[in-house]
């Protein structure tokens, strides 16, 4: 009987799967294959951005990494927009889930991306996250990275984030130590911000 | 023998011969007969599938297979069917300096990491290849890959944090979502 139901439920369910097969995955590793579909499929399911995770496994694969390791990455990628999607909030856009969930793996606390949105509720958080993610890649500690992000979220427009991270990677170029440059154009931009209110700083 | 068996051939050669002689017919019948027809009303057309809606009636395999289709329609990723706005797209260009290479091109989230889906071009005699990509507002990793093999960054773009794979990668931000 119950193998019955089961042939009954696939047969009814398969132009479901048929529908949500992608047919990306099939330069995926077949021995990982079904687990990648399988989360994307969730991810799908839960409103994340599953196209991240094929993404995430077709590099893998132009890389010719092994599966275990294209699975674990999927899997860790996953996770991290799933916890980026509870910090930001389920109106966040998909770009803000990816951004989030790339802070995340950058190093950024799900704390700092749920004070984002609270300091910027009806505006896109892809450009700050995205600078956040990119300071820490340059090698600004994420604690700093975060503190620089968000004392700018409330008086920063988008170009004023890339503005700074542009400084701040100038001046680590130039051989500035990453967390130094942070602070230094960090407080040049509060020192901005008080003169263009009229304050002496 | 009867008298009766003996006279049985002849009736019924007699019946034959009645019935093989030609009816004589009125010469208006054909008329009325299609005056009739005429005046019947059509059937609808796909008259059996009316038949079916009104009285329908499934093999057990059928309903199965209906019940299928039904939650594939219902079920399929609601997308395909509620189109949203396409974002506005931006012109990304991507340089790649490569003096002694005889083919780059640049892979990432946005041509599903294909090694063959957007070669750059020689852009100048000083090694310099480039690419123009329209992109969608977000946030997408990539890297450079040099005669189909090597992997690089762009040295002018920010790192993607973390190395999953052995190879460093880039980031680019395009602006615009919302």
């Amino acid at each position: 009987m119950a193998g019955k139901l089961a042939r009954l439920a696939w047969i009814a369910l398969w132009p479901v799967a048929l529908a949500a097969q992608d047919p990306r995955l099939g330069r995926v590793d077949p021995s990982v294959r079904d687990s990648v579909a399988a989360l994307a499929d969730s991810a799908r399911v839960e409103g994340l951005p599953a196209n991240a995770l094929i993404e995430k496994a077709l590099e893998g694969t132009s890389k010719q990494a092994r599966g275990p390791v294209i699975l674990a990455a999927v899997r860790a990628l996953a996770a991290e927009l799933r916890s980026a999607r509870s910090a930001l909030g389920s109106s966040s856009t998909t770009a803000e889930v990816a951004a989030g969930a790339a802070a995340l793996h950058s190093g950024a606390r799900p704390t700092d991306l749920a004070d984002l949105r609270l300091r910027r509720p009806a505006q896109s958080l892809l450009v700050p996250l995205g600078v956040l993610s990119d300071l820490v890649a340059r090698g600004v500690p994420p604690d700093s990275a975060s503190h620089a992000v968000l004392a700018l979220a409330s008086r920063a427009a988008d170009e004023d984030y890339l503005a700074f991270r542009r400084e701040v990677e100038r001046d680590i170029a130039l051989g500035a130590p990453p967390a130094a440059a942070a602070a230094v154009r960090l407080n040049a931009s509060a020192r901005q911000a008080l003169t263009a209110h009229g304050q002496k700083p | 023998m009867s008298e009766h068996d003996r006279d049985l051939p002849d009736l019924i050669d007699r019946v034959a011969r009645t019935l093989r002689e030609p009816v004589a017919t009125d010469g208006a019948l054909d008329a009325r007969i299609m005056a009739r027809v005429l005046a019947a009303p059509a059937p609808a057309a796909g008259g059996a599938w009316w038949r079916w809606l009104r009285r329908p009636a499934l093999s057990p395999l059928g309903a199965i297979g209906l019940a299928a289709i039904l939650a594939g329609v219902l079920l399929a990723p609601r997308v395909r069917r509620t189109p949203a706005a396409r974002p506005t797209l931006s012109e990304v260009q991507f340089v790649f300096v490569a003096p002694r290479a005889s083919s780059v091109s640049v892979v990432g989230d946005f041509n599903d990491w294909n090694l063959a889906a957007t070669p750059l071009a020689r852009a100048g005699a000083a090694g310099v290849w480039s690419v123009s990509v329209p992109l969608e507002p977000g946030r997408y990793t990539y890297a450079f890959v040099v005669d189909g093999r090597r992997w690089a960054a762009d040295p002018d773009a920010p790192r993607a944090a973390g190395d999953d794979f052995g190879t460093p990668n880039s980031v680019v931000l395009v602006r615009g979502a919302s």
